[in-house]
């Protein structure tokens, strides 16, 4: 239904961008078919533009703002403005530096772990010969499931006494309760509630690679693994990418996992349950805004190194895809 | 011919996207609009409680429709209910009347000027015949600020056919389980270890039975004097023995009770709820689960305990302060302690209600399906023994970052070293007092 | 298929790697049904299937009509959020995946702002703002912020797919004869088709799974959602988690997702191959 809703607008929107092509590099005027083109595209993202701005932009201006004052919501009088004396006093707390370490480490292997493991299940889900329907239904159903319900589904089945993994891997053990064991526990239940997302993105990336290329580069005698690297691989890139930026800036700011399965203990602790603590538990606008603006800060060089080591292959990059 | 493509596009899509939001603003204002009558609504913010509806229907008869109280239910979890109280609160919201808040609340909404102080015949009727540690959650800095609804505090259980008479220090306790360990029997002492106000909760008890103090009494200053360190070296000793259970550092009260529940431990530190849980999950053992009050930790000094509960305060924005008084009063009135006490588990603060065995239908007789407070609270007397020696966690406005930071530095509690353990605390607990710098 | 004729051997060896799947997939949700319908007393005994069977979680749930008002929130919500956002998003991608425009750069940057900033620290000033206006605890009140978070999400997958789309069939079809809205619906709208419904199943999931929101910008049963309603069951007592309560709505919850995955998933196939077009 979406997609007839726009089928005037890519109609045109082809033609116009075919001219444009066909003017390349040229830069005379602008022409109508430019104007017009320029004119479409700024239509197109106005509604979208203006829903993200008239929501978020006064919150995240705000939250800035918050976190260059002392603010503690059971204080008001206290309020004052302090400059970047919060930056320092998050940045020299060690309590931040291990939540941020932990947060690297957990965000790092468990983006890996589910981009080989989503790679895997997306060929799975695209290629299959049986039960294709079936597959793909139900390597889905773990991302449906509310995190705080199935990050509790772990929780039980790793205590001991309670949970069958705990009473058949661990006898007598808690794995909870020591910091690698949970660490593994936490970035399992990651890696299997949020593969399906990996999987997904990369699935419909593999239904953009043309059959007959494939087929082409069989018949000149490539081997799998080089119709894999080098006709799927590059095809997908886009899809890659959005998947790779998307889980991990989610990755990053995990938080209900680790609530539940340990609460933070034995430095399991992310920088967004610290956060939590002290912007939620202790009220303490200032500073918990503060770490929120350095989480997004983080967030944003990932996000910048990903964009310039895909190069191109970023929406929205100038060379508008390889075709 | 984009430009044409372009216009049609504009009149369409937006179109259809307002319709869409239409229908949504359509339904929310139909679904609204049912249930709003006239008259005076007191709004109550409360956790939620499976039968309080049932009391507030009570005062809602009592009151004879000069107003109606509404039980605005919040989350099951107290950080969320304190957060949603305390986000309306500080945007000005002139909706909420009668505040629920959990015992460790009050001084820090008193002292944000969210919560009137309650005087004169209200703080009387408030206070009449409440037990002394319940009233002293409500107060802050020497004025009563809410009316104490239900308090809580933790017993030791244990199996009397383990050990069929309770320890009374916890060096007999600790020595008792070790040689149960060594017999091969269930020997382990659980409580709730796990790094979260449980494990403030348990330490503070150890802290003022030892006679010790974490801050001053004003709640201005750290002291952590010698019965707080003597408190750390114990903990020490309860966690580094090997007669804990595995994943103590991981158990909350509800993990704790099925430990024991299970039959895997021989001592259980919790609170009364375990009681009526085990009679209905295991009615034919529960004869041998038997209570004490709280192991000494200096022998011949009774074991002071902390105490839970929730308080009712009335919010200071609130339009309606007399018939929200009114309410609160009602809705903890002994009558409705004891209702809530008999159904919902709730032990209440006011010591009457623990001698009234008047059943729920006081024209019947007493018994299973019609109980009163000894069928129900057949361990009433060692709560009353406990509750006359409780012990309140420090009223400060800063107890939650307090309570982070402590629960943060005394995990795991086997790894205790108490003079360096002390001075972290010491040092921590000063910058979370004056809310500076960052709470782990 | 591509390669190959399809033997018994491939069959078979398919069929292996999706028991895999499904074994990985399934097994924690398994558990999670098994605590559903587990009593009260072996809850905690640790065995993965019931030694005592009961429907009382299920009973215990749709006891009170909120439960059931909080799920036809979720889905009318839900479904809402989506179209718009999907809508919204198509709109954008395309125009930043196929035109040259002014502001293309900001739009893509903002997005990901938008996508990058903590949104526990945005919910309080969301919070003061919706009440101002009047939008909190209504439908709308959900729906915008929704809509937001996921635009971002839908506006990187669909132009990443926009962009790989070989627009040139369009052409050849329109030289083959065809008029351009036939064009668009034999060649263009197959090839969008798996970006549009994957970005669909995943703003779905999106909205369907928010608890932040769900639980900061509501107050009442108007709209309050399924994992915002989660967090008012109650246990026996205080202190105890209504677990089995919360995994049997878990499971009742998670039967939507699966319809809608079911129903959008067979349209994720392998896009129209030049050849089909030319032959």
């Amino acid at each position: 239904m979406t997609v007839q809703d726009s089928s005037p607008a890519d109609t045109s929107g082809a033609t116009v961008a075919e001219e444009a092509t066909s003017r390349k590099k040229g830069k005379p005027a602008l022409s109508e078919g430019k104007k017009a083109e320029r004119k479409l595209g700024l239509w197109l993202c106005a509604p979208a533009f203006f829903v993200m701005i008239a929501v978020t932009g006064y919150p995240i201006v705000y939250s800035i703002w918050l976190s260059l004052q002392r603010y503690d919501l059971r204080f008001p009088a206290q309020q004052e403005f302090v400059g970047f004396d919060n930056y320092g006093a998050v940045l020299t707390n060690s309590y931040w530096w291990t939540a941020f370490g932990t947060t690297m480490f957990l965000t790092v292997v468990s983006v890996a772990i589910e981009f080989v493991l989503g790679m895997a299940l997306a060929l799975v889900m695209h290629r299959t010969l049986v039960g294709r329907g079936l597959v793909r239904t139900v390597a889905l159903i773990p991302y449906g499931i509310v995190t705080v319900v199935a990050a509790f589904s772990w929780y039980y089945a790793w205590t001991p006494k309670t949970g069958y993994l705990a009473n058949w891997l661990a006898a007598d053990a808690a794995p909870l309760t020591d910091q690698w064991p949970s660490m593994f526990i936490i970035i399992g239940a990651e890696v299997w509630k949020t593969t399906p997302f990996m999987a997904l993105l990369l699935m419909a990336g593999l239904a953009l690679v043309p059959d007959d290329l494939l087929k082409a580069a069989a018949m000149d005698g490539a081997s799998a693994w080089q119709r894999f690297t080098k006709v799927m691989l590059p095809v997908m890139k886009p899809a890659i990418l959005v998947a790779l930026l998307f889980r991990t800036l989610d990755a990053f700011r995990i938080f209900d996992n680790i609530y539940v399965l340990t609460g933070g203990a034995q430095d399991t602790g992310s920088v967004s349950m610290q956060t939590y603590d002290n912007l939620v538990k202790g009220l303490n606008l200032g500073i918990g805004s503060t770490m929120a603006v350095l989480i997004f800060i983080t967030v944003a060089i990932i996000a910048f190194i990903f964009i310039k080591v895909f190069g191109t292959a970023a929406p929205g990059s100038d060379d508008g895809g390889k075709r | 011919m984009g430009k044409r493509i372009g216009a049609g596009k504009r009149g369409r899509s937006p179109g259809r996207t307002a319709v869409l939001l239409g229908a949504g603003a359509l339904v929310t204002g139909m679904l609204a609009g049912c249930g709003s009558g006239g008259g005076l609504k007191i709004n109550v913010y409360y956790a939620p409680e499976d039968s309080f509806q049932k009391v507030v229907d009570n005062c809602n008869q009592a009151a004879g429709g000069r107003y109606e109280i509404v039980y605005n239910k919040l989350q099951r979890g107290s950080d969320d209910q304190r957060l949603q109280m305390a986000r309306r609160l500080a945007a000005g919201d002139t909706a909420m009347d009668v505040l629920g808040l959990d015992v460790t609340w009050v001084s820090e909404f008193a002292e944000a000027g969210w919560i009137d102080e309650w005087k004169d015949q209200n703080k009387a009727a408030a206070s009449e015949g409440v037990l002394d540690g319940p009233l002293e959650t409500a107060t802050y800095n020497g004025k009563l600020y809410a009316a104490p609804k239900n308090t809580n505090i933790q017993l030791l259980w244990y199996d009397d056919r383990i050990t069929p008479t309770p320890p009374k220090t916890w060096d007999e306790m600790i020595q008792k389980s070790k040689e149960l360990k060594a017999q091969g029997k269930p020997y382990s002492i659980v409580f709730t270890g796990a790094q979260y106000e449980g494990l403030v909760v348990f330490y503070n008890t150890l802290v003022e039975s030892m006679g010790g103090h974490i801050l001053s009494d004003d709640g201005k200053s750290v002291v952590m004097d010698d019965g707080a360190v003597k408190a750390l070296a114990l903990l020490k000793q309860i966690t580094a023995s090997g007669i804990t259970d595995p994943s103590l550092t991981n158990s909350k009260e509800d993990d704790v009770r099925q430990t024991f529940q299970r039959g895997d431990a021989a001592f259980e530190l919790n609170w009364p709820f375990v009681y009526a849980s085990y009679a209905k999950d295991k009615a034919s053992d529960v004869q041998h689960m038997k209570w004490a009050v709280y192991p000494e930790a200096q022998a011949g000094t009774p074991a002071k305990t902390t105490i839970g509960g929730y308080d009712l305060a009335i919010s200071s924005l609130s339009a309606h302060k007399p018939e929200a008084y009114e309410a609160a009063l009602c809705l903890r009135s002994a009558e409705n302690q004891k209702f809530s006490a008999i159904n919902d588990g709730v032990p209440p603060t006011i010591e009457s209600v623990y001698h009234n065995d008047t059943p729920l239908d006081p024209s019947k007789p007493a018994g299973d399906d019609n109980p009163n407070m000894a069928i129900k609270y057949p361990m009433r007397d060692s709560i009353l023994d406990a509750l006359k020696d409780a012990a309140v966690r420090p009223l400060t406005p800063a107890y939650q970052n307090m309570s982070t930071v402590m629960s943060k530095v005394l995990s795991p509690p086997a790894e205790i070293d108490p003079k360096a353990t002390a001075d972290k605390l010491r040092e921590q607990l000063n910058d979370a007092l004056q809310s500076k710098g960052v709470i782990p | 298929m591509v390669m190959g004729t399809v033997t018994t051997g491939r069959k078979v060896r398919w069929g292996l790697v999706d028991i895999l799947v499904l074994v990985f997939a399934l097994v924690p949700v398994l558990w999670v049904v098994s605590l559903s319908f587990k009593t009260k007393d072996t809850l905690t005994d640790g065995s993965f299937i019931p030694q005592s069977w009961t429907w009382q979680n299920y009973a215990d749930i749709f006891q009170t009509s909120e439960f059931l008002l909080a799920l036809v929130n979720s889905i009318g919500i839900a479904i809402i959020s989506t179209v718009i956002a999907v809508v919204l998003g198509t709109m954008a991608a395309y125009a930043i995946a196929r035109l040259e425009f002014p502001g293309k750069q900001l739009l893509v940057g903002l997005s990901l702002l938008i996508a990058m900033f903590p949104q526990v620290s945005l919910v309080t000033p969301l919070f003061n703002i919706e009440r101002n206006l009047g939008l909190f605890d209504t439908w709308p009140g959900l729906i915008l912020p929704y809509i937001t978070f996921a635009l971002p999400l839908s506006i990187y997958t669909l132009s990443a797919f926009f962009r790989e789309i070989p627009w040139e069939l369009e052409k050849a079809a329109k030289m083959d004869g065809a008029t351009p809205a036939q064009a668009f619906r034999k060649v263009i709208a197959p090839l969008a088709a798996p970006g549009v419904f994957t970005t669909a199943i995943l703003v779905f999931i999106f909205c369907w799974n928010d608890f932040l929101f769900a639980i900061s910008l509501t107050s009442t049963t108007a709209s309050r959602t399924v994992p915002a309603a989660l967090s008012f069951f109650t246990g026996s007592s205080q202190f105890e988690d209504p677990t089995g309560q919360v995994s049997a709505a878990a499971v009742v919850i998670t039967i939507p997702i699966i319809v809608f995955v079911l129903f959008f998933q067979r349209r994720i196939v392998a896009g129209l191959t030049s050849g089909a077009v030319k032959g």
